[in-house]
């Protein structure tokens, strides 16, 4: 606008063409989703930018810190942009295949990276995993896509389990249990106690039922299975999946029934509260948990259902990839390789108050006995899952919310629930 | 832009006649907008018809399926569940705001002292935006929430149960704070058609001796005619585009039990990212809306002709 000339004609012109101009670039998808935050973009500055959706405060000024050492280092700059995660989630294939798109992203590990890695959208980090050679192979394999190439750096991962309160389960008297028969006896005991013995929170987070999915078919068809059939290579109706349904039909009477109504939030405070006796949920509930209730909680594994099944736990992987058109791969890839160090894992362990394991394995986590059990307890496991949207898709996530919150209801419509369930997937699959 | 150079070439003397009738800036003013509206609305929405014979997941190229999605439509479940949703939504949502909104007018109409309190009072959830109004109502229907006290206080508490999230009450438990906010909107509308009644005319239907409900039926119900026609397509378009309360509340479930067209379109296209499948249910959308409202004017104009 540097020609600009106040005439009527010439404004009216110009403000034809910057419609114009803006609106060529944008897709139909960025027109219809909320322009909240529409891409920021670093083209000449050199500062890269990172977009977050660590927008849980603690998280949000770790990542601050993070950013903040960085720049101090003077290898390069960045700057941070935190969103919304439910904002993010619906943005990131328009930050993704936009024209000028931010350079790194905060994004989970696994099948969703490899899906935009497919499209061609995500940023080749070998070179980065170069300076990496510590890490253990399984993140390494977890952070490649199918051509061979490293998408994506991991920079910590948690832990699912019963989470219940050390001082409730004295005061009921009841122990961890072990074995499928050891669980079903220790509800039996605390329904008789007067507590619902399985705390939910499906409200406004179905996917949490998700959890219950996931460690059920591991248990019992193994991660083998589990991954094939979130990869759409098994069948939902499959008996196989269907065994899944009838042992969790045995833990049904035990289900916290207001639970369907509220959200995992709620959920963690009536744990909290001793209105439920356990929660299977991952270690992030306790963002929401107030400080001193933290030293009293504690965990069990999800018991042994079959002990010839190889032991495998969820384990979620959180991390960064780059995008492929960022017009400064040199300053992303520097981001990474500092966001990779020991330094900055543990910076961000110490800030947030999560109860995370730092991917990098020199880095150490939290010295409380809580991050050690959990740490142990990933390290015997054979095999490490994902989640239940981070080994399929997130568009898979919806047909899993309904076919589950379906099953908790109405039980004995399973067989029409499943063939719904694998309906709703071939669509997903097929587009 | 081209009618604003053709006019300033032509000769002077028929220039000052047609500036007389058609300016050049009225008409930048009528040709401005339309060209920015055409980028802006008719473009994208021509795109989702191209859109709705496609599939498509955002990030790729879109590939031509013909009406695939279509005939996909009409053996989902779930979309003729939305449909029987949103039909049952314009009935219930529609009809009751009408009765409500009509009867509250008629009941405030007259002023009497405190008249104006109950007026701002009813009229007072319009202002809230739905976000913020579903999130009082959703305190309101939690677990041992307001509800279920209430309930319990009047003996009924055999009848609490979790209100979203059972799939009997769902839609229903929706419904109601969308009425709540709607109520009053449509009595200020009837309020403004009532005080706009000619009182001769009630005097007259007085004098010849018809009683209050007479004087309803056959003097200020015919007289409302130009409001109902605002009202009615109001409700209508309302109804259709009801997103954001089903959205914050339920999200259309639980297992798409509260489920309108608007929600499972939104659903469709941006968490199981089937854009193309999502836009078929948009045309759908768009389609019935027109049907309602073009035989509505069909109507209306036979009437005045």
């Amino acid at each position: 606008m540097s020609d600009f000339d106040p005439g009527r004609r010439r404004f009216l012109g110009h403000l034809g063409l910057a419609g114009m101009g803006a609106l060529g670039a944008s897709s139909f998808l960025s027109a219809c989703a909320s322009s909240a935050s529409g891409p920021t973009t670093s083209n000449g500055s050199g500062a890269v930018t990172i977009q977050s959706n660590l927008s849980s405060p603690q998280a949000k000024e770790a990542m601050e810190k993070l950013i903040a050492n960085f720049n101090a280092q003077g290898k390069g700059k960045a700057s941070l942009n935190t969103i919304a995660s439910e904002t993010f989630r619906t943005q990131l294939p328009t930050y993704l295949t936009s024209a000028n798109p931010p350079d790194l992203y905060t994004w989970y590990a696994g099948s969703v990276a490899n899906d935009y890695a497919s499209k061609n959208l995500l940023l080749d980090v070998s070179d980065v995993w170069k300076s990496m050679g510590d890490y253990p192979e399984s993140l390494r394999t977890l952070s490649t896509e199918a051509s061979g190439k490293q998408v994506f750096v991991p920079m910590n991962n948690y832990w699912w389990g019963f989470f219940y309160r050390k001082s409730n389960f004295a005061k009921w008297g009841v122990q961890e249990p072990k074995t499928w028969t050891d669980f079903l006896a220790l509800c039996e005991t605390l329904k008789s106690k007067g507590v619902p013995p399985i705390g939910i929170g499906l409200g406004d987070t179905p996917w949490i039922a998700s959890a219950w999915f996931d460690y059920l078919n591991i248990r019992i068809n193994g991660a083998p299975f589990h991954r094939e059939l979130l990869a759409g290579k098994q069948r939902f109706d499959d008996p196989k999946v269907k065994a899944v349904f009838t042992r969790w039909r045995e833990a049904l009477p035990y289900f916290d029934p207001k639970g369907k109504a509220y959200p995992f939030q709620e959920a963690t405070t009536a744990l909290l509260a001793g209105k439920t006796g356990m929660f299977l949920i991952g270690t992030f509930f306790a963002d929401a948990a107030p400080k001193d209730a933290l030293g009293d909680l504690d965990f069990f594994r999800f018991p042994i259902i079959d002990p010839a099944v190889p032991l495998a736990e969820e384990a979620p992987t959180d991390g960064f990839f780059a995008s492929a058109k960022t017009a400064n791969p040199d300053g992303t890839k520097a981001l990474l390789t500092y966001l990779s160090g020991v330094e900055a894992q543990e910076a961000y362990v110490k800030a947030s108050s999560g109860i995370v394991l730092p991917a990098n394995p020199k880095a150490k986590a939290s010295d409380s006995p809580l991050v050690a059990k959990g740490k142990a307890m990933l390290d015997e496991a054979k095999e490490l899952t994902q989640f239940f949207n981070r080994d399929s898709s997130d568009a898979l996530q919806p047909t899993a919310d309904t076919a589950l919150t379906k099953f908790l209801d109405k039980p004995d419509q399973i067989d029409a629930i499943l063939r719904e369930w694998q309906a709703g997937a071939e669509k997903v699959f097929k587009g | 832009m081209t009618a604003t150079v053709s006019t300033t070439s032509v000769t002077p003397t028929r220039r000052r006649r047609r500036s007389a009738r058609l300016s050049p800036l009225l008409v930048a003013f009528v040709l401005v907008p339309f060209a920015v509206e055409s980028i802006w609305v008719f473009w994208p929405a021509l795109q989702g018809f191209w859109f709705s014979l496609t599939r498509w997941d955002g990030m790729s190229p879109p590939t031509f399926v013909g009406t695939d999605n279509y005939v996909e439509l009409t053996g989902d479940a779930t979309f003729r569940g939305a449909l029987l949703n949103t039909v049952i939504w314009l009935v219930l949502f529609g009809g009751l705001s009408v009765l409500g909104g009509f009867g509250m007018a008629l009941v405030l109409q007259k002023e009497r002292r405190g008249v104006g309190f109950y007026r701002a009072a009813l009229f007072t959830p319009v202002v809230f935006s739905l976000v913020v109004t579903a999130l009082v109502w959703r305190v309101f229907y939690q677990p041992d929430g307001i509800a279920d006290t209430l309930l319990r206080a009047v003996g009924l508490e055999h009848l609490i149960r979790p209100w979203l999230a059972d799939p009997q009450t769902a839609l229903y438990a929706v419904i109601l704070p969308a009425l709540w906010r709607q109520i009053g909107y449509v009595m200020v509308l009837f309020l403004a058609g009532l005080k706009a009644i000619d009182p001769a005319l009630h005097e007259a239907a007085r004098m010849d001796g018809a009683n209050s409900w007479q004087r309803l039926r056959h003097v200020t119900i015919p007289q409302l005619k130009g409001v109902n026609a605002v009202v009615l397509s109001v409700i209508v378009i309302d109804s259709l585009r009801s997103f954001d309360i089903v959205w914050s509340l339920t999200k259309g479930g639980p297992y798409h039990s509260s489920e309108l067209l608007s929600t499972y379109m939104y659903s469709t296209a941006f968490q199981s990212l089937r854009l193309g499948y999502a836009s078929a249910i948009a045309v759908v959308i768009f389609v019935l809306a027109l049907a309602v409202i073009l035989g509505y004017l069909v109507r209306a104009f036979r009437e005045e002709a």
